[in-house]
């Protein structure tokens, strides 16, 4: 038995998920976070959740300090050193725009042109040696840039995924120059072609290592003070963990993990639950996140772009958001329509109901007009005990008003608009990705989601919606069930039928071995180790690449026959004898912790007996059945319309919708046949 | 209002989400499947539903290029007159055309009209476009920097019907892969387009399932009405009067004599006239653009200021417009259109630099101009293989009210991107020297104008060097008393000579043997407001970045010496600015 915390630390709550025997939930709650030192929220959560300090064995942690100093441009102040002639890539990006449509507007690189260094050197895309590395240069630069308060150092030449030699040798230089500088080698963080994605990837990593450094250290003290003994893992924005004491070295890998984080719960959830295609749905006060999960298996992106120009190109789950959550305004555009967002109050000054200052109408004030919202009872807010209804109904009659729709009729046109472009979202990504949404079930959490998971599925067509049992400490969860994982990658970039036999399992067998060192040397308790391959492939020509799963041993030829399948697979069609290009090689080695397997619940043998009801709004007043979430067990059954209360969020059953609680105390809900 | 049929407003909402999502499906539908990387991979495409009446634009994608904003409806209008000469739409059929004088941009762009029928009765028009690899002609690819005619150019294919009645007529279409480059790409993305009518048709059959026809209908013309009510309520924001702006192309690459290009804008209310009387007549060479891409790019300049007017034809009735023709804006029977990614942009340059004058704090200064395509093609020397490298400019973008221009900015019809320089050099025979900011590229301003980029391409094998540019004699405007940006460059070194082509920015089938090079530098954007009134801290800045010389910050900013020091290499100013 191993007792485990997951905590996953965001910009306005730390949600908290405890497992006494690592399978069955003890706890789960929310605490305010403490943006100054997060670390302190953290702490704070773990003294609330009275956790004995030495009865824990891990903590699981997921944390968005890196996404927040990258976006807000907090981190390091940084040089950078590029191969001569080539100091401006970070800036020139490849040709775009903030937006389709206007151009003002700019951009600010993380390292400005006046911290940006060249020297005398150059590689061919072979690795070959062009000009030599011009060590006298380095050196001098190393002296000049040692007179300045400058923490990293990033090292970006062009080809040296292909021959890393120059980067490494500067990096010595440098470092035997000022020892106490974090040096990043761009090819030690992205072994892939794309200068402006890895130079830009290596720049992340370097803004943002001195300052996760940092709070990794002041975090590892702070548990050591409080008597903690647990091991400690931090979540990847690919899903997978790696242990604090690494965490400095892989700063950039940690950056949108916590979205992450809840699509792998997510994922396990509906496995378990006997779904193998799912849409998962992360609605909270200012976004919506949707992803795809297939066979338990999220979908990949290889590049994301974390602000504009500002691409990451590492493995990460592919989280696509958009500005809707219950913090969206509504507002009347110029033809006089309805819309609802982008723009958000956020969490100050927040919606009208929550009383504090907000004047613009937001989907939770509709939510609450419609009583679908306890208004004795507010979710996550520590300062007041009742939502202001009147407050809301006023800035909603005002809005009516103009649209000639009473207040209740003004509050479910919100919902329904809201809803539609989440909808719509969901819809987008599964055409995207040759996906019929289907075919799919809805797994929704976020402290909104549930609130509005029933229109989404109604909307999109999907057949059953499953609701887990924490939506609101999801991601929480997601750290507590993840596996640690290290992905290696390897630009190749080669005709298939021109790689040497045994050349593909010698670079995939080095990629493992590299894997598995740096699995050996997170000193992480593991049950069994996972290698799983992949080729990124495409035609000779083509740009974008498809990801194909391969085995170690396979020929190039057989590469080449799972490539063909998988285009079929996605495009419907081959082109024939056009000859594939192996774009990169890659590989991950999963460490996966023991975790046994739960079982089911048996179903008992009574009806859900609702706590109270109340009238809620859908297309008029319902007199509604209300359920307490902690008071419902599996194999029980209700019909829509009902109302679930639970200390992390409030969900929706439609009318016309049936609700069953399944064996894992997910609810599923389908429409009514 | 005693409108027969009222519509609530949240049934107009949803229905209007619901068409535009079915619109987005398709786009993206067709950027999955397509075979052609310039629709798969820059969005080179467009789909819409129009009124099977009017053909206004009732729903256009998302995720197609800016530049098809409003050409499709003009398209499908002319369509539309074409079939009912021929008896009709009939269940079944469906109409294709790449004629540019009807359909707008190159021969490249292949238009697809679908009609629609709902229970026998035509529901409206849907209609996409691709760009298709090749469309035969003197050049792969289609473009020919020197044509004098359209012939030059590619194949034209009129208004036809591939399908007739829901017969397909094959020998369309054999006739036209037995004259293009790439047969079974073409064929592969013409399935692909006729299959996303599919998907449009499912969309748009669920909403008449949900809905009804007749409500349908109705939230159609009330949507259109209030799209237009909406940019009717920009435009009146937009003082009275007529503005005047004059620009010119260096020349058309085959005549070396400046084309004017005139716009007149007036605001009379709610109204907008767009009058380009004076403009230069047809050129010789392919600096030439029907009038259906003016009026659309003039339309894309509207939203680039305006970003949140929706896009349907409703929003398009205030637009009127004069446009000589045949003259460069309205090309005619046999002109030339090729040159049409840098006359598309000019339209933009021309609508910021009148609007300028009405709405200053709305108008940033003109971007950069020129889409200078360079083209290279040659055969790769370890094997053998024949490749073309096409390296399209980025620029800046002017300076506006809110900010400094951009750099590296993609022209605003397009959203295509340059090529990652090492996978460039893993598919080419071609060296960069270096890829990089221009300094002393931008114009002068309170907000300064994007810098330029600048890159020079050395030859490892023999090789021919196309290139299409402009904005060399003409460079970009500054607005509000901010300066001009830094003129178009091409050199090319040849046997160790520098050669700058008589036309400047335009030249074809450059020969260049392996050492030989072409530099390549794109122009900023112009400035906003005076220079003198630039934040000194931020012109020290621009000094110390390099991004500015000495001579530009004591020039044009103003500012004098109070410290220069050494620092690897650089030197590092401290600037004071004297009272003036």
């Amino acid at each position: 038995m191993t007792s485990i915390v997951g905590i996953d630390v965001g910009g306005t709550f730390t949600d908290l998920y405890y497992s006494a025997d690592g399978v069955s939930v003890s706890r789960v709650l929310k605490v305010p976070s403490t943006p100054d030192d997060p670390s302190l929220g953290l702490i704070d959560a773990l003294a609330k959740a009275e956790i004995a300090p030495d009865g824990l064995d891990l903590i699981l942690h997921g944390t968005t300090i890196a996404t927040n100093a990258v976006i807000e441009r907090k981190g390091a102040k940084c040089a950078l050193i590029t191969t001569k002639g080539f100091r401006d890539v970070l800036e020139l990006g490849r040709r775009d725009r903030q937006r389709v449509y206007g151009l003002t507007g700019t951009h600010r690189p993380l390292v400005p042109r006046a911290q940006r260094w060249e020297v005398d050197e150059r590689l061919d895309h072979h690795g070959n040696v062009l000009t030599a590395l011009d060590e006298s240069e380095v050196r001098a630069l190393a002296e000049t840039l040692a007179q300045e308060d400058v923490a990293a150092v990033i090292v970006a030449y062009l080809h040296s995924y292909a021959n890393p030699a120059h980067e490494l040798r500067t990096a010595e230089i440098l470092r035997s120059v000022k020892p106490e500088w974090q040096v990043t080698v761009s090819s030690e963080v992205v072994r892939e072609y794309y200068e402006f994605e890895r130079t830009s990837t290596a720049a992340v990593q370097g803004y943002l290592q001195p300052l996760v450094a940092r709070y990794a250290g002041n975090l590892a003290a702070k548990l050591v003070q409080g008597g903690y003994t647990a091991r400690t893992l931090v979540m990847q924005s690919n899903g997978g963990l790696i242990p604090l004491s690494q965490l400095a070295g892989r700063a950039a890998n940690i950056v949108r993990s916590g979205p992450a984080a809840g699509v792998m719960a997510a994922a396990q959830l509906g496995l378990e639950a006997g779904f193998d295609k799912i849409i998962t749905g992360d609605m909270g006060g200012t976004s919506y996140d949707v992803a795809v999960v297939v066979g338990g298996v999220p979908r990949i992106a290889d590049t994301t772009e974390l602000d504009f120009r500002i691409p990451l190109r590492l493995p990460m789950i592919d989280v696509h958001t958009i500005g809707a959550g219950g913090g969206s305004i509504a507002w009347i555009d110029r033809g006089g329509m309805l819309q609802v967002g982008p723009r958000s109050a956020g969490a100050v000054p927040g919606p009208v109901c929550f009383g504090r200052g907000g004047t613009q109408p937001t989907v939770t004030d509709a939510n609450a007009v419609l009583a679908r919202i306890n208004a004795d009872h507010p979710i996550g807010l520590t300062n007041i005990d009742r939502l202001d209804i009147a407050a809301a109904r006023e800035v909603l009659d005002r809005l009516g008003g103009e649209l000639g729709l009473g207040i209740e009729e003004t509050a479910l046109a919100i919902l329904t608009i809201v809803n539609q472009r989440m909808a719509g979202r969901t819809r987008l990504l599964s055409v995207e990705q040759g996906h019929d949404p289907r075919e799919f079930a809805l797994v929704v959490f976020g402290g909104a989601g549930p609130l509005h998971g029933a229109a989404i599925m109604r909307e999109v067509g999907i057949r059953t919606m499953l609701l887990p049992p924490f939506p609101g400490v999801q991601c929480a969860l997601g750290c507590a069930i993840a596996d640690i994982q290290y992905d290696m990658a390897r630009t190749v970039e080669r005709r298939a039928d021109t790689l040497e036999v045994g050349w593909i399992a010698a670079v995939l067998g080095e990629q493992r071995r590299e894997g598995e060192a740096k699995l050996a040397a997170s000193e992480a308790a593991v049950d069994r180790v996972q290698v799983s391959h992949v080729a990124e492939m495409a035609y000779i020509g083509q740009i974008h690449a498809l990801r194909v799963k391969i085995e170690a041993d396979w020929p190039a030829a057989r590469l080449v026959e799972a490539f063909h399948e998988a285009y079929r697979r996605e495009n419907g069609n081959t082109l024939g004898d056009i000859p594939a290009v192996v774009v990169s090689l890659r590989t991950a080695v999963r460490g996966e912790r023991a975790r046994p397997p739960r079982e089911p619940s048996p179903p008992v043998d009574a009806p859900a007996v609702p706590s109270a009801r109340r009238p809620v709004w859908f297309d008029g007043w319902h007199d509604t059945a209300i359920y307490d979430r902690a008071s419902l067990l599996p194999g029980q059954r209700f019909a829509g319309p009902a109302i679930i209360e639970q200390a992390d969020t409030t969900a929706v059953i439609e009318p016309g919708m049936a609700a069953r609680v399944d064996g894992f105390g997910n609810i599923l809900v389908e429409m009514a046949s | 209002m005693t409108q027969s049929m009222t519509i609530d407003p949240v049934t107009l909402a949803v229905v209007r989400g619901a068409l535009e999502q079915i619109t987005d499906e398709m786009d993206l539908n067709l950027i999955r499947a397509a075979i052609s990387p310039i629709i798969s991979e820059t969005n080179d495409c467009a789909h819409g539903l129009y009124d099977a009446e009017t053909g206004e634009t009732i729903a256009q994608g998302g995720f197609g290029l800016p530049l098809f904003l409003a050409s499709m409806q003009w398209t499908v209008q002319r369509v539309i007159a074409v079939a009912r000469a021929q008896g009709g739409f009939k269940e079944g059929d469906l109409w294709f055309l790449n004629d540019p004088y009807i359909s707008g941009t190159h021969l490249n762009d292949v238009v697809l009209v679908k009609p629609v029928f709902v229970d026998g009765e035509l529901f409206g028009l849907f209609a996409n476009t691709g760009h298709w690899m090749d469309m035969g002609g003197s050049t792969p690819g289609g473009w020919a920097p020197s044509a004098t005619e359209i012939h030059q150019e590619g194949m034209v294919i009129p208004p036809l019907r591939l399908f007739e009645e829901g017969r397909y007529n094959a020998s369309l279409i054999r006739l036209i892969t037995a004259n293009v480059r790439m047969p079974e790409e073409l064929e592969g993305d013409l399935a692909a387009m006729i299959n996303v009518f599919e998907v449009g048709r499912r969309g748009l059959e669920a909403l008449i399932g949900k809905y009804g026809k007749a409500t349908l209908r109705a939230c159609i013309t009330e949507m259109l009405d209030r799209s237009e009510r909406e940019m009717r309520s920009y435009i009146a924001e937009i003082p009275d009067g007529t503005y005047r702006v004059e620009d010119w192309f260096d020349n058309d690459g085959v005549d070396d004599a400046p084309l004017k290009v005139a716009l007149a804008i007036t605001v009379a209310g709610d109204d907008l006239h767009f009058d380009f009387t004076g403009t230069a007549p047809a050129a010789r060479g392919p600096m030439n653009i029907s009038d259906s891409t003016t009026c659309s790019m003039c339309l894309v300049s509207l939203k680039h200021i305006f970003p949140e007017v929706p896009v349907n034809g409703g929003a398009f009735r205030p637009a009127r417009f004069t446009i000589p023709k045949p003259s460069i804006l309205a090309a005619a029977y046999p002109s030339p259109v090729g040159g049409t990614t840098d006359v598309t942009q000019r339209v933009v340059d021309v609508v910021f630099g009148a609007l300028a004058q009405a709405i200053p704090d709305l108008v940033p200064a003109a971007p950069f101009g020129t889409t200078g395509v360079a083209t290279v093609s040659g055969r790769r020397p370890e094997s053998g293989s024949y490749y073309v490298a096409v390296y399209p400019y980025p620029g800046g973008y002017g300076g506006s009210r809110v900010s400094d221009g951009l750099v590296n900015g993609t022209p605003p019809s397009s959203m295509a991107r340059f090529m990652s320089v090492e996978m460039s050099e893993h598919r080419y025979p071609l060296r960069f020297d270096h890829y990089a900011i221009r300094e002393d590229s931008s114009g002068a301003g309170l907000h300064r104008g994007g810098c330029g980029t600048s890159y020079r391409i050395t030859a490892l094998a023999d090789c021919l060097v196309t290139v299409l540019g402009d904005r060399v004699d003409y460079v970009p405007f500054g607005v509000q008393g901010g300066g001009p940006a830094a003129p178009n460059g091409v050199v090319f070194t040849l046997a160790g000579k520098e050669w700058i082509p008589p036309m400047r920015s335009k030249a074809e089938r450059v020969a260049l043997t392996a050492g030989d090079s072409v530099s390549l530098a794109s122009p900023g954007g112009g400035g906003f407001g005076d220079p003198l009134l630039r934040d000194l801290a931020a012109v020290e800045d621009d000094l110390n970045a390099g991004l500015i010389s000495f001579a530009i910050a004591e020039q044009a900013y103003g500012a004098s010496i109070v410290k220069a020091v050494p620092h690897g290499g650089r030197i590092r100013y401290t600037l004071e600015r004297k009272a003036h």
